[in-house]
């Protein structure tokens, strides 16, 4: 049963098709927005409890060149997961945009498409909170 | 012939999959036919008489879960024109203040929690197996459990206000306010929701597990209809979003009970925690609402344009965006509680950041609409009101995001206007599309398309009228909530044409309310797809048969209606999957998650008044402790585990008759699944998913109290005792080995050591349990918040410990009376998985009871 993707459509890149039998996870599309969320907690929580805490201790302007390094990190992260996405998408290769059929191909493809999208968003929602920290040198 | 020495739950399918072409044209002979139908429909027979209220089929529980939240919405709908006459001149003495302060509460609790979320539950359980060619849901006895919960805590909660018992705090129910209130109000709110909050997160489960697990064959998830990815979404959020309010409710009522100074400032607590917990809760409430309904409209509109939608990776985007990033918004309804601006500004940052997605999927609907030759069908009319009402709310949305704006017109009229304008085009307009749209489907009749566009402009008209004029009285400083006004502040004319626009909205739903009921018995019989649409809904049978599908279709399109030609023949003739229902039981097919590859024959639970039951009791469970009447609360809650003990044990994961069943089409699925692949499994872990996020939030408290505070836990307080922290912890773990060891063992065939670990366990999470209790019993936690809040952790991990050892010993007796043995142990795996979590949960208790506030 595994391996019983015999409904799958003759299609252009016939190479492509050992890669995408690969067992997919819905997770993964998941995986940038998880970034962002991971961004944004700590983001809010390192400001929290500086804030309310700790703001005799150290100058803030320590942490948020500590958080705006974190961002860059995670943002090389969510460009290196939408890079791998959008290569499974294809687009260039196949030259569809959409990818309608009900074959292992047409879903390995979405599942790029997706994912590339969702990594797009999360880069942008990453840009978004970081302006704060850029723009606010304090806590008040 | 299978091999008895694999357990069943490993059992592969056999034969061919998927079908060809050639197997699909070949004819079944009528008298076999014949034969099916006659086994289905014996199978599939909703009960009659009196009986019928203990049907479980997700037709039946859909239509009586959406009357019933359409009737709340329709009571709540009369408290707001109570409260506009009030308003209709300055100073009046229509209503007192005391009635207005509980209409406005119960008008916001009801619309939510008993009309938007449920809606969607209702609508999903309704239409959605119809729209995955499934038989029904997987656990129909789950739905109806959940309906009936509904039912028992909605009339509580709304009834209330006929006894002037009503909560009158504002349906976020601050404290201190809310805590301080005298009489019940705030606990029939707090108890009454808890209750009803326990049936959304059964809905939730149930329509994820349906989503993933009960696709037709062939239905990849790029393929799926974008209702069911909406669904995905909207699952996880509940799952997310629901269990920090249910955590928040139970600190809550823990200090209306018992005096526990959670939010009591002058004994360590912070009205603060309330506020975080309930909009983490609250902010994505308003998404859970609005994703399903627009979701709607992701169904409506490609019938419209009679085109596929455009976009559909654009859309799956937008909902699975929207449904993290809403997740970043909810301190923008705190901006003005004096938070650190820089804090303000990532929560405006992530406001401003979600109208990318939510406009993503506006404009997907857009395109689709200009690429294709609409016609203006009544759905259409409603779905294009609900685009423009929607886009003048996000619009405002994002004025209020911005946090200078947000403190010049916080709690005013403003925020009134822009709630309800996005609450009337992101849920009401949509969702009344969705009547409209689906209303043949479900009653196999049509509404009428003169008394629908009546309602329609009225409606629109009315709804414009009262709430456009609202922005205005916002931003000359009208208040929220205030039963009444001075004149000469220039609002009375704009309170005025309020009131006039209410009633108008109201005769709009007089029209929609009277077009529903009215009787249609002369109406002439409807075509099969009046619409013309492509998606498996519509391939319903007409006259109504209950058995959902005539057999379950291989999906390979998007629109297996416009791409698919011989579809819909082959499912009536019975030429696709399951057919025939030999055993005369209930049956679906699962799938695999991603491929929807058949693995399993699901054989799902039919009439039963134990659901009815189970919900009655739990009700007494939640209702009793609101008058403060422990004894019966404590009676109610063991009947209500006995009863859904009996339901478990007499119909769920039982060694079915044989192992393997033919289910046409030269493919053969085993009908019993163990673990992962099991639709049970997956519930389990939904069910702890939740779990653990609310316990989290506890977690997440003790933390918001240390950072909150410079005295917490207080200096020189006294701390619970670390050694039978420790050893209780120990106990726990020791417990969560034996459960996992078991399960192994059972599988060897080592049957006695599995009776013997599992005898053991139970005594080893009662010990821990004990020692739990007993290293907090010295602390006083009426004294201080600290005390308080290793109380409730204790009282957490006793609560789900009790559980543990129900499950524990539910197994011991499957084993001994033959229910589970090495071949069928799905019950071991389920109670096991939920033993993960538990010991999780106790390694983290251990550690926030007996270590972390040592080193605080």
């Amino acid at each position: 049963m595994r391996d019983s993707d015999h409904d799958r459509q003759p299609h252009p890149r016939g190479d492509a098709h050992e890669f995408a039998e690969e067992r997919e996870s819905l997770w993964r599309i998941t995986l940038a927005p998880t970034i962002w969320a991971f961004h944004f907690v700590i983001s809010y929580a390192a400001v929290s409890v500086y804030c309310f805490r700790y703001d005799h201790l150290a100058a803030m302007g320590t942490l948020r060149a500590a958080l705006i390094a974190m961002t860059a990190l995670m943002l090389a992260a969510i460009a290196w997961i939408g890079w791998r996405a959008f290569q499974r998408w294809d687009v260039r290769g196949t030259g569809e945009f959409s990818n309608p059929e009900g074959n292992a191909e047409d879903r390995h493809q979405f599942l790029g498409h997706a994912g590339f999208l969702l990594a797009l968003i999360s880069f942008i929602g990453v840009v978004y909170d970081t302006l704060p920290l850029i723009v606010l040198a304090s806590c008040r | 012939m299978t091999d008895h020495r694999i357990p069943a739950g490993d059992l592969a399918p056999e034969g061919i999959y998927p079908p060809t072409e050639e197997m699909l044209r070949a004819p079944v002979p009528d008298a076999v036919q014949a034969r099916q139908k006659e086994n289905l429909r014996r199978a599939w027979k909703t009960p009659q008489g009196w009986r019928y209220w203990t049907a479980v089929n997700n037709s039946e529980v859909g239509v009586w879960y959406t009357m019933t939240a359409f009737v709340f919405m329709l009571i709540a709908g009369v408290m707001a024109l109570l409260m506009r006459l009030q308003l209709w001149v300055p100073e009046n003495d229509l209503i007192s203040a005391d009635l207005f302060n509980q209409l406005f509460t119960m008008h916001g609790s009801a619309m939510m929690f008993l009309f938007a979320v449920p809606m969607f539950e209702a609508i999903s359980i309704l239409i959605l197996p119809a729209f995955l060619g499934a038989r029904d849901m997987p656990f129909p006895r789950l739905s109806a459990y959940g309906y009936w919960a509904f039912l028992i805590g909605g009339i509580f909660v709304i009834g209330s206000i006929l006894f002037s018992a009503a909560p009158k705090a504002g349906w976020f129910m601050y404290p201190p306010l809310a805590t301080l209130e005298p009489g019940i109000g705030s606990d029939i709110w707090l108890l009454g929701l808890s209750f009803i909050e326990v049936a959304s997160i059964a809905a939730a489960v149930e329509l994820i597990v349906g989503a993933l697990k009960c696709r037709p064959p062939g239905m990849r998830v790029n393929v799926m209809p974008l209702y069911a990815w909406y669904v995905l979404v909207v699952g996880g959020m509940i799952l997310f979003a629901f269990p920090p309010l249910i955590a928040g409710d139970f600190l809550f009522e823990l200090e209306r009970s018992f005096d526990w100074p959670f939010f009591d400032h002058t004994r360590g607590g912070d009205p603060m925690l309330w506020q975080h917990l309930f909009w983490i809760f609250g902010h994505p409430e308003v998404y859970i609402i609005f994703l399903p309904s627009i979701a709607i409209a992701a169904m409506v509109v490609p019938t419209v344009a009679r085109r596929p939608i455009l976009g559909y990776s654009w859309i799956v985007l937008s909902a699975v965006g929207t449904g993290f990033l809403s997740f970043g918004l909810w301190v923008h309804h705190m901006f003005t509680t004096g938070l650190p601006n820089i804090s303000l500004g990532f929560f405006s940052a992530a406001s401003e950041a979600v109208v990318i997605p939510t406009g993503i999927q506006l404009f997907a609907f857009v395109a689709t609409l200009i690429a294709g030759r609409v016609k203006m069908t009544l759905p259409m009319l409603w779905i294009a009101g609900a685009l423009a009402i929607f886009t003048a709310g996000g619009l405002t949305g994002v004025m209020v995001a911005i946090a200078p704006f947000d403190w010049q017109v916080h709690d005013t009229y403003f925020i009134v206007a822009h709630l309800h304008y996005t609450l009337f085009g992101g849920m009401i307009f949509p969702v009344i599309a969705g009547v409209y749209y689906f209303f043949p489907f479900f009653r196999k009749k049509m509404l009428s398309e003169r008394l629908g566009r009546w309602s329609f402009w009225l409606i629109f008209t009315g709804f414009n009228i009262t709430f456009l004029p609202m922005h205005l009285t916002g931003l000359l400083g009208m208040p929220r909530r205030v039963y009444t006004y001075p004149q000469g502040l220039g609002i009375d004319w704009l309170n005025q044409i309020s009131t006039v626009g209410a009633f108008i909205v109201a005769a709009g739903f007089a029209v929609f309310a009277w077009d529903i009921v009215r009787p249609k018995k002369n109406q002439p019989q409807i075509a099969r797809n009046p619409w013309g649409a492509g998606t498996l809904e519509w391939s319903h049978e007409i006259p109504e048969t209950k058995w959902g599908v005539r057999s379950i279709p291989h999906i390979t399109t998007r629109y297996p209606l416009w791409d698919q030609p011989d579809l819909v023949a082959r499912m009536d003739a019975g030429r696709y999957y399951l057919p025939d229902a030999e055993e005369g039981l209930r049956e679906t097919i699962v799938t695999s998650v991603i491929d929807a590859r058949p693995i399993q024959v699901q054989r799902v639970t039919g009439p039963a008044y134990v659901t009815i039951l189970a919900a009655g009791f739990t009700g007494g469970a939640f209702i009793f402790p609101t008058f403060h009447l422990y004894p019966p609360a404590i009676i109610c809650a063991a009947f209500a585990v006995v009863s859904i003990l009996y339901w478990l044990w007499t119909t769920t994961a039982r060694p079915p008759e044989k192992d393997m069943k033919d289910v046409g089409l030269g493919l053969s699925l085993p009908t019993y699944a163990a673990g992962p692949q099991a639709v049970g499994w997956w519930a389990v872990w939904i069910t702890m998913l939740g779990d653990a996020t609310a316990f989290a939030s506890l977690v997440f408290g003790v933390f918001f109290y240390w950072t909150s505070s410079t005295a917490f836990p207080p200096p020189g307080a006294a701390h619970a005792s670390g050694s039978l922290v420790a050893l209780a912890t120990a106990a726990l773990a020791l417990s969560w080995a034996l459960t996992r060891g078991a399960r192994g063992l059972n599988r060897a065939g080592r049957v006695g050591l599995a009776r013997g670990a599992l005898a053991l366990a139970p005594l080893l999470t009662l010990s821990g349990m004990g020692g739990f209790i007993l290293s907090v019993i010295d602390l006083d936690p009426t004294s201080h918040v600290y005390p308080a809040m290793m109380w409730a952790l204790m009282v957490w991990i006793v609560a789900h410990g009790i559980v543990g050892t129900i499950m524990q010993l539910y197994c011991l007796a499957g084993s001994i009376f033959g229910k589970l043995t090495p071949r069928y142990d799905a019950d071991l795996w389920n109670v096991t998985l939920f033993w993960h979590f538990l010991g999780l949960t106790a390694l983290v208790t251990g550690a926030m009871i007996g270590l972390v506030p040592r080193l605080m």
